[in-house]
């Protein structure tokens, strides 16, 4: 008994040593799977802190790149909202002319939009995240769309009081639900690890005619994203002969070594879609 | 002792704020990425007990894990590299030292202290890539990213070491 004792005395740098390897493991492995633990990561609020306090220092220097980049998405926008109040006219006129026995009624899709500041970035890695600093106290949650004015960034993977943590689509964990523009099949973009400028998709039906240059956007199925926010171009593609899907190399359209200003977006239909596809699971 | 204590922590604070702040964002051609935190760690005391090196070590691991979003990859990488120095430096240790020594370029000669905090380092790097690459499972980039990192840090311990070489000259 005694000399047990002596001998655990004696190497018990050996538990000590297996006790916080352990720790590192389970830190680790826990990471992917759990994801209320935003204690150790970037989000915790002194990492946060220290992060913002830094990134408001840097943010002066590349001010005149990002205004003229608002500018530009502001224009956008009134375009838009120009050629929809157009469609708009053109719809009532069509209406009246029909007078139809129903009235329309306003999509129940409520997406309600919020601005973010991104205070922490990297793009080296396989599994990289974007730290933003807006969290749960501005109605930030879980799953929620990021993107910017040159298109999608990615989803909020876990969100404390003051900061959110980002899944941008540069993780191979991340995957996005997206649909090639003017086309209804959906497919699902995913990236490979090394290239920040491009990602895959292989899952395009093989029935569809896509080319080179064909724009890629969100599906807007998964609820995350309204449908139609630009992701990125098909710059090559290949057909396949032995699965039915072909797949295709897209160029992304943000330079995501760049982002600073970021829009996220959240829904108030969501829960319900959850819930609702989430019984049926249930049932099954 | 306490001063001692003061000291490292003063230095701890300095170099985990560095490391995150500056060295995790910079990554050389987009594989090497430099950890200089490893530094204190080599140039701990040579009689400072294993439990303590292990949890200078874990600690250290474990700010840079949270500021780099990476849990527990640098923390088992670090506590790996502590529990290993005690053999390495053994190998290094001459007649000629004093009891307890820092290990740095002057008492140990060039040459040893170079292989010294070059097999440290190279272990933590070992570690730190493997845990952080492996479900890519390619072994090449895994293999540029070590060694490249490797002779990053090294740069900035001859750098160090220099400083200091020629401060204790004059």
């Amino acid at each position: 008994m005694q000399s047990i004792l002596n001998f655990l005395v004696k190497h018990n740098h050996w538990f000590l040593f297996i006790i916080l390897e352990g720790i590192s493991f389970v830190l680790l492995f826990s990471f992917n799977s759990y994801h209320g633990a935003t204690m150790f990561t970037s989000a915790n609020s002194v990492a946060g802190n220290i992060y913002s306090f830094v990134s408001d220092i840097g943010g002066y220097f590349n001010l005149k790149d990002e205004n003229e980049a608002l500018l530009e998405h502001n224009r956008e926008l009134i375009c838009q909202a120009n050629a929809m109040r157009e469609e708009l006219r053109q719809y009532k006129d069509s209406a009246l002319l029909a007078n139809s026995s129903y009235t329309m009624q306003p999509s129940k899709e409520g997406f309600y939009f919020n601005t973010a500041k991104v205070i922490n970035n990297s793009i080296n890695r396989v599994n990289n995240f974007v730290t933003i600093n807006k969290g749960k106290n501005d109605n930030i949650g879980q799953d929620m769309g990021v993107f910017n004015e040159k298109g999608v960034i990615g989803t909020v993977y876990q969100a404390s009081d003051n900061f959110a943590l980002v899944m941008p689509l540069l993780n191979s964990k991340m995957q996005l639900s997206c649909r090639i523009k003017d086309d209804n099949n959906f497919c699902s973009l995913k990236w490979n690890g090394d290239d920040i400028l491009h990602a895959y998709i292989d899952d395009l039906p093989r029935h569809g005619e896509f080319k080179k240059g064909d724009v890629v956007v969100t599906s807007g199925f998964s609820s995350t994203f309204p449908t139609g926010i630009p992701v990125g171009e098909i710059v090559e593609f290949t057909e396949s002969s032995t699965s039915n899907f072909n797949s295709a190399k897209v160029r992304l359209f943000v330079d995501f070594s760049t982002i600073d200003n970021v829009f996220v977006v959240g829904n108030d239909g969501k829960e319900e879609q959850k819930a609702l596809e989430e019984s049926i699971t249930e049932e099954q | 002792m306490t001063s001692n204590t003061f000291k490292n922590i003063r230095n701890f604070i300095m170099l985990a704020l560095a490391q995150v702040l500056v060295f995790s964002q910079i990554h050389l051609f987009g594989y090497a990425t430099a950890y200089i935190y490893l530094i204190f760690l080599i140039k701990l005391p040579r009689h400072t007990s294993i439990n303590s090196m292990l949890l200078w070590g874990f600690t250290f691991g474990i700010v840079v894990d949270i500021f780099g979003n990476t849990p527990g990859i640098n923390a088992a990488a670090a506590t790996a590299m502590c529990f290993a120095r005690k053999p390495i430096l053994a190998m290094f240790t001459h007649k000629g030292l004093p009891d307890d020594f820092i290990p740095n370029a002057n008492n140990l000669k060039w040459g040893s202290y170079l292989i010294y905090s070059g097999l440290c380092i190279l272990i933590f790097y070992c570690i730190l890539f493997i845990l952080e690459l492996f479900t890519v499972g390619n072994i090449i980039p895994l293999l540029i990213c070590i060694g490249s990192s490797t002779l990053f840090t090294m740069l900035f311990v001859i750098v160090t070491e220099g400083f200091s070489h020629n401060k204790a000259k004059a």
